[in-house]
This record gives C-alpha cells, structure tokens and sequence, in this order.
C-alpha cells in the first residue's frame, strides 16, 4: 500500500466540532419528557443507616419518584468485578447503600425531578439517621484495624499476593548493599473534562432500554448492565456519544449506569444524570494509592541482583470493574528495563472507608515505573555512580529480544540505550552536569533527573485479560463509494477517528474525507473491548488493518470479473484495479458489487469485511525523560526548566497525536509528582473534595516539552505499533522527582514522597524540620 | 480541628457568665440561631442558619454544659447536623477578671463531614472566628443592659457596629 497519509501529521478530524461547540456529549442530548436524577451521598465515611425518611422529599415541588436501597436492592444485580484472583474477596456492591454507607459520597438515595434543580433541592429533604462507625483509613494499618468494614469477611484483607520469580533471598544476600525505602503513591483524582453522565430512554412497546453513557466500553456494559438489570442483552442498546476524556475513570460499570436504567423502565421516561464535579471526586474511581516498602540489592560495580516490594494497595470499600487487578500490573512490570535476575512483590490489598480505586492512566504501570526507577538513582546514591551509568549497566542489548524478565513476561522489543543516547544528546547531559555543578556555587538549588521506561500496552491476549482481549473492525465501501469504518475501540479524545481513517484511505487509495469512522454505538457497531491500557490502535488498529487486507481481497475479484482478467493479473494502486490497459476504480467496483448484475456466482454482493485481532503478546513501548528542576530558595517553589522525552511506541499512523498523548501524559505526571493528592482525614472526610483543594496542574506550571522518538517496530501486530496513551504518566513521574531529590541532595536527601509541594521543600531547603 | 481565641467583654465577669448560659441570650447571641430550648438540665436542642461560603444549611443538634463552675468556667459539647453536613465538638470556655473586664478563653476541637468538610475545611477556622467575634460582641451588648431595659437586638450590622465602636474605644486606650 502506498503511505500518503500513514505517519502524516494529519490534523484531527475530530476536532473543528469539537472547538466550535458542536460536539455532543451526554449533556447535549434532550429528549422529550426527560427526567433528571440526583443522588443523596453519604456524608460518613463509614456509619450505619438507622432509618430513611423520604416522605417529605417525595411531596416536594417537582419530584416524581424517590427511591431508596430497599427499593432497589432486590431489584438490580450487584455492581461487578471482573477481575479475578486467589481468594479475592468480592463485597456485596449494591447499586444504593442498604444497611450501612462505607465511603463518603456512597450513594443513599436517588430523587427523580422534572429539572435538576428540583431533584438536588429534594436532595436535602431527606432525612437520614446514621450510626457512626470508627473509620478504617490508614492503608497499613487496615489489615490489622480491628474495625472491619465488610464484617463477614473477618478483616480487611481483600486479597494476599505473591508474584515473580528468582530466589530473591540469595539475591539480597549476594549484593554488596541492599538499599531499602519506604515509598507513597498517593491517591490521585482522574478528573476527565467530562464527569460522568447517563441518559436512558426506556420504550415500552418494543422493550428496549438505550443508555447514553460517557464511557470507554460501550459494548462491556451492554453485557454487564442487562445482566445487572436482567434484561435480554439483545433489547439494551449502549451508546458512547462524544466522551470527555477518561483516563480508566470510564473503564467501569458504575452503579448510577444501571440505576438510571431501571429508573427509566419505571417510569416509562427518559431520564438524565450528570455528575457535578464534587461527586466526581468523592464517587468516581480514583487512583493510585499504594504504600511500598522497596529492597533493591546491587554489585560495587552497579549490577542488580533483585528486587523486593512489599506493598499495601489500597482498594477502598469495594471493588469496581478491575480495582483489585491494579496491583497485579505493578508486579508484572517492577523489572522496568533492567536484566533483574530475581523479582518478588508481596501484596497485601485492603478494604479501607474510601472510593474504589481502580485504573488511573497507566494503571499501575507508573507505581511499578516510580518504584524501579527511584530505586535506580538510589542505587546510584549508594554507589555514588551517574545514574545514566547505572541504568546503562542493567539495560539488555537489542539483540536480547524478545526479553524475559524474572516477572514473567517477554517484552517484545526495544532499543533503551538508543532512546537514552538520543535524549542525552538533546539534552546535553554533561554540559547539563557542568551548569549545575557551577550553579549551586553560586547557591542555586539545581536538580537533573532522568527516567528510562518500559511499560506494558495493547492490552492484550485473552488470556491474560478478564473480558477478551481481541479487537474488532468494520469496513465497508457503501454503493456510492465512500467508506465506513466500524470499529469495537471506543475513542474518547485519543484521536482514531483520525488515525483510522488514513490506514483505510492509504489501503483503499481514497480520499481521507471519503472515509467515516463509526464507534461507540453497540446498536451499529459489531461486539469490541474499548479503549483503554493503550490498545485501541495496536489492537482495533490491527483488526482494521485485516479487515482492509480482507475487503481488498474481495474487491480483486469483483474487479477481474467486471474486467474480464484472472485477479492474479490485477494491480492495485491509487484506488484503481488495472491490468492490460484496462482499469476500474473501487468505487465502480463497490457499486458493480452493490448491484450485483456482474459478479462471480459463488459471491455475495456488496463490498464489506469484518476482521477480529488477538494479540499473541503485550507490547512493551520505553523512554527516556530528562528533567531539569530549579527550586526557589525564598518559597520553596519548583520550576521545571529543561523538559526533554524521546519515546519509543514503535511504528507511528501521526506523529501529532503521538505527541499530544505525551505532552497529555507529562501534565498528569507534572500533576502526581508537585500537586496532586486526595487526602482523607481520620474520620474518612474527603477534606480535598473541589478543584479549589485538589491541584490539577495549570498551563502556566507546564515547561516547554522538547519532544522526539526513536522507532522500534513492534513484532506483536503487522502495524508495528506499541500503542503511546499512557507512555507520559508512567514515564514522567519518577524523572520529575529523581531531577527534585538530585536538587536536594546536597541537604540529605535521598527521597521524596509525592506531590513534592513548595511548603515540604521550603522546609528542607529552610531547614524547618 | 483545633479552634481557639481568646475575647475580653467590658462587663462584670458574673454577668457575663450568667449571660453565656441563658438560653434565651444565647439563642439572641448566636449568629444564625433559629431555636434553642432547654430539653433537660444544661442541656438544649437548637437549629442554626450557618454556613460556609457557599455551602449554607440548617443544623439540628444538642448542646449541653458541663464541668460548670461559676463565674469562672464551663465545658460545652455540641453535636448537630444539617444538609451541609454533621459538626461535633466540645470545648472549655474560661472567664477571667482583667481589670473589671472579663476576659474569655476558649478552646476546643471540632469534628466536621460531609460537603462541609469537602469544600469549606479550609474555610471554617476563619468562619468560626467571625462567628465567635459576632456572638462575643453580642454577649457584650446583653451583660451590660440593665435589667430593667428590654434586650438589646443582634442583627449583623448592629453587631458589626458595636464590634467597630468597641475596636476604636479600644485603641484609643491604648
């Protein structure tokens, strides 16, 4: 295929609506006689309901229904879990609180008004007695707390873990230094533009439920809502409009989803939740949130011989979709991109009076990612090595591919000296040492950190994964034409409408404009997985990719039955099937195909193909960041001057949304490593429940991000892509703190726990304790 | 979380105590104070208009008296809980003689939940020390009527007036 658009910088085709205000999200769609939905929330973090009285709300003006857990309890399934571990305990998850509210924000009562400001004013006319219970909130404490939030189970262990391979113990103990470190991942807030929203229409007559949700898989709450709801999965019809971003907030099957549904079956209307931004940060899934203890052994000369993570992960009340699966990605991937002959991590998950936690942008990749590669640079403290040197020393050659490492996996490919050569090169790294060595003469506080990573993408084969691992793809050139792509990925801002639409143009020799890219409708669209652990180009990509080489196939045939020639005898280029002088273009083949007057007997008309894709592998993409951070002596301030990230995520379809994934990524890191952090206080009490408390970084706090990339192509797919979403929050992180903790080494320090904010460096810069 | 401070009233210290534990001057006294009745001995149910910012509502709750020991101190525990949230707290209230004024101390430890404590934790300290400066000149104004004179009223520019004109007396004491 000729490539005029793959590896273009084509602009979004999504975007012109999106900027003028004329996309529609969930919000943006009204139906008549709509209903809206607002839900009373648990102001304890952990208590007893005593009694409900809802009398007063239901008699207030505008209000058509209230409706309680008892209403519902026995009425709607339990919110599910799909992962699935050894003696993983799985709660009673109630769509509404029965008995007993075990997180602020849980979720007591639903009021159904005729506008939205009705519904939350009804909100306060509901009286509720509670009981208050001590709340469990110290992550390390929890399993030994004797308050037991899901009494039945005992304690607060959700589950017990222990992964890799190697004899750690003799590892340990044949190092030169065993450098230790007790280490936070704080809990973070995923904040998408977009809150949740769900709007559900109920037709009585033919007994369909459409639900208009703001999610990344559409096609996986098909499943699970009708199972949830028990309703035939072939009358419910989930629709993904316009998605304003998601980061794994929206890879979930949330309690008001469901809910929403049942309500509109009640009543026969439709009705419309939309979640404000406080209750986006108290009930929807956050991220995050482990405390580790990490043991790193290594040689005089900087060779690692094992690594140890004891970790406490912090599942909050209950579990959402895949909130006890995080953990396990952070074990798979704590070899980072280093020849580790022994690994083990010992989880311990547990229950405590929060919000679930579950996928957060990298979704424990960047634990995994902040662990090894904080451990490296205190390796090289230890040693008093360059960190660069110490990495260096550990990274497996190009031609040690695919890379088995001592967590069990064999990454696909990768060339990690050539990203970090390339990024010291752009950064100057030794001139960069030399400036800082003069700068803190002249009493500059000057710091550099480096960060090489490797994660883990395209999610995945279906074994490994809880609901199929596959993808799926539509192409269909129509009778005039034009082309649709159906695709079972659901983009929600990453651009595919885009990419998708140059593999198909450059396959079929069309216009771009020509094409269509369809998703997120499970009424148009066949069965797909969704968009999410960077797949949806790696593997929806690939099925689409099939699916072209397919629908291609077919249109040769057409093409040398309308031209009289053997389809061996056929070229194909630009759109247009020749031979002999004789040529057809794909759209006369299309519509040839659509009428069906002339075509071969033994095939059907039209010209359509559906392919599926199974990765045999992950794919495993890497980087380098370089980090160069200044703090202000006066007010302990950070700024971070030099910014400079070559990533490897294989094969390219537009180098501009590549790089809007990374620059995307950073800022979120930006936001973990200086600002972001939900903290409870010891009653349970979200005391960071409103953008005025918890920091999401700003344009202004943004350095220039000098941007490039090294290309290794992914044997995994034919595409050669490794997939970049998620790239910037996992490999971002640790080079921001690494460049911070570098800064303050000439004060001590050897560590920092996130978000390093200026009042905790203004202390150790002031000497304040 | 810790609130404290510290208020001198220019009145008798019997005065004023006696005026800190009568309901009907507390529910007068009290910045946004709907209802306070006795519902046992030292102990009273009130509801109180109060607010955070923008998160505003009405709080039920209990209050009661302990540990009294005219004129000189008392313990207070309050327990409520509104639309905005729950608050719970208990704290000592001391009244010393300082040169024929009284000078009040107070100290105590507040629990908040709910949105109150998800948006306006930040906030409450200062909310509370505007209130206890509003309910303290309030206090003022009622342990120096006379007896025989009807009740001094409290809305918030009287009080904002007498804190005002007992700010500018102060200072020119000094």
């Amino acid at each position: 295929m000729a490539e005029k658009y793959v590896g273009q910088r084509v602009k979004r085709t999504e975007d012109p609506r999106l900027i003028q205000g004329l996309g529609h999200y969930v919000d943006d769609i009204k139906l008549a006689d709509m209903l809206h939905v607002a839900f009373l929330r648990s102001m304890y973090a952990h208590a007893r309901i005593t009694s409900i009285d809802t009398s007063e709300a239901l008699h207030a003006p505008g209000v058509v229904a209230v409706y309680t857990g008892q209403d519902v309890s026995s009425k709607i399934g339990q919110v599910p879990c799909g992962a699935a571990l050894p003696d993983l305990k799985v709660p009673d998850h109630r769509v509404l609180a029965t008995d007993k509210v075990y997180f602020v924000g849980h979720p007591i009562a639903a009021v159904v008004a005729t506008d939205r400001y009705a519904a939350r004013d009804a909100i306060d006319l509901i009286i509720v007695d509670y009981e208050e219970l001590p709340a469990v909130i110290d992550v390390e404490g929890a399993a030994s707390n004797s308050t037991v939030i899901h009494e039945h189970f005992g304690d607060n262990i959700a589950y017990k873990l222990t992964a890799g391979e190697g004899d750690i113990e003799a590892a340990l103990a044949s190092a030169d230094h065993v450098v230790k470190q007790r280490l936070v991942h704080q809990r973070l807030a995923p904040i998408a533009m977009e809150p949740r929203g769900v709007l559900a229409r109920y037709l009585p007559g033919e007994k369909e439920l459409t639900l208009w949700s703001s999610t990344q898989i559409p096609h996986l709450m098909r499943t699970q809502v009708a199972i949830m709801l028990g309703i035939p999965e072939n009358k419910l019809r989930v629709i993904a409009p316009e998605v304003g971003g998601g980061f794994g907030s929206k890879l979930n099957v949330y309690a008001e989803e469901a809910l929403l549904g049942w309500i509109a079956m009640q009543l026969a209307r439709p009705v419309k939740w939309i979640e404000t931004r406080r209750e986006n940060i108290q009930a929807t899934i956050h991220g995050r949130g482990q405390v580790g203890y990490i043991e790193i052994g290594c040689k005089n000369d900087g060779t690692i011989t094992g690594l140890r993570y004891n970790v406490f992960a912090d599942m909050g009340a209950y579990h959402q979709l895949l909130t006890p699966a995080i953990p396990t990605l952070t074990g798979l991937m704590l070899s980072g991109c280093y020849k580790i002959p022994a690994i083990q991590m010992n989880t311990t998950a547990v229950f405590t009076n929060k919000m679930a936690t579950d996928a957060y942008r990298g979704a424990g990749r960047p634990e995994a990612t902040h662990v090894i590669e904080r451990a490296m640079d205190m390796v090289a403290a230890k040693l008093k090595m360059d960190p660069v040197e110490v990495r260096r020393r550990n990274f497996p050659t190009p031609e040690e591919f695919p890379f088995k490492t001592a967590t069990g996996l064999f990454y696909d490919s990768g060339n990690y000296v050539g990203a970090l050569d390339k990024a010291l090169e752009m950064a100057d790294y030794s001139k960069l040492r030399k400036d800082q060595a003069a700068a803190r003469k002249d009493g500059k506080i000057i710091g550099v950190g480096v960060s090489t990573y490797v994660e883990i993408c395209a999610i995945g084969p279906s074994a490994a994964t809880p609901a199929g691992g596959w993808e799926s793809a539509t192409v269909r050139v129509e009778p005039t034409g034009k082309v649709t792509v159906l695709t079972g990925a659901s983009p929600h801002g990453q651009g595919q409408e885009t990419s998708f639409a140059q593999i198909a143009a450059d396959a079929l020799g069309v216009d771009l404009n020509d094409i269509a890219v369809v998703h997120g409708d499970t009424a148009i669209v066949q069965y797909g997985i969704g968009t999410f652990g960077s797949r949806a180009t790696a593997v929806g990509g690939t099925a689409l990719v099939l699916a072209l080489e397919e629908l291609t196939k077919k249109a040769t045939r057409f093409a040398a039955h309308l031209l009289e020639a053997e389809p061996e005898s056929l070229q194909f280029e630009d759109g247009k099937f020749s031979t002999d002088g004789k040529s057809v273009s794909i759209q006369e083949v299309a519509l040839a195909a659509h009428l069906a007057r002339n075509i071969p007997a033994d095939m059907d008309p039209g010209l359509s193909a559906t392919r599926f894709f199974e990765p045999k592998n992950f794919t495993f993409p890497f980087g380098t960041h370089i980090v160069v951070s200044e703090i202000d002596r006066d007010t302990g301030d950070v700024k971070l001057t030099k910014y400079v990230a070559v990533d490897d995520c294989g094969k390219v379809i537009n180098p501009m949304l590549v790089e809007g994934q990374i620059h995307g990524g950073i800022v979120q890191s930006i936001g973990q490593a200086l600002y972001e952090e939900l903290v409870y206080d010891d009653q349970g009490q979200l005391v960071t429940g409103t953008l005025m408390d918890y920091a999401v970084p700003k344009a202004a706090m943004i350095p220039w991000l000098e941007l490039d990339r090294t290309e290794t192509p992914s044997p995994v797919n034919p595409l050669g892509v490794k997939g970049v979403g998620e790239a910037g929050t996992i490999g971002a992180t640790p080079a921001i703190v690494n460049s911070i903790v570098d800064a303050l080494s000439p004060f001590g320090i050897t560590h920092l726990d996130m978000p390093l904010r200026p009042e905790l460096l203004w202390k150790i810069v002031n000497n304040a304790g | 979380m810790k609130i404290e401070g510290t208020q001198e009233i220019s009145a008798d210290r019997e005065r004023v105590y006696s005026a800190l534990i009568d309901p009907a001057v507390l529910q007068r006294c009290i910045p946004g104070c709907e209802k306070l009745e006795a519902t046992g001995e030292n102990t009273y149910s009130a509801r109180l208009r109060a607010g955070v910012g923008s998160i505003k509502g009405i709080f039920n709750g209990a209050v009661k008296l302990e540990d009294m020991q005219p004129p000189s101190r008392y313990r207070m525990i309050v327990d409520g809980k509104g639309q905005p949230g729950f608050l719970k707290g208990s704290g000592e209230i001391a009244l010393d003689e300082k040169n024929g004024a009284t000078l009040i101390t107070f100290s105590g430890d507040v629990q908040v939940g709910g949105t109150i404590a998800g948006v306006g934790q930040r906030m409450i300290q200062g909310a509370a020390k505007m209130m206890a400066t509003q309910f303290f000149t309030a206090i003022e104004a009622e342990a120096k009527a006379r007896p025989d004179e009807p009740p001094p009223t409290h809305g918030f520019f009287r009080t904002a007036l007498r804190w005002f004109s007992g700010f500018i007396r102060r200072s020119v004491a000094r």
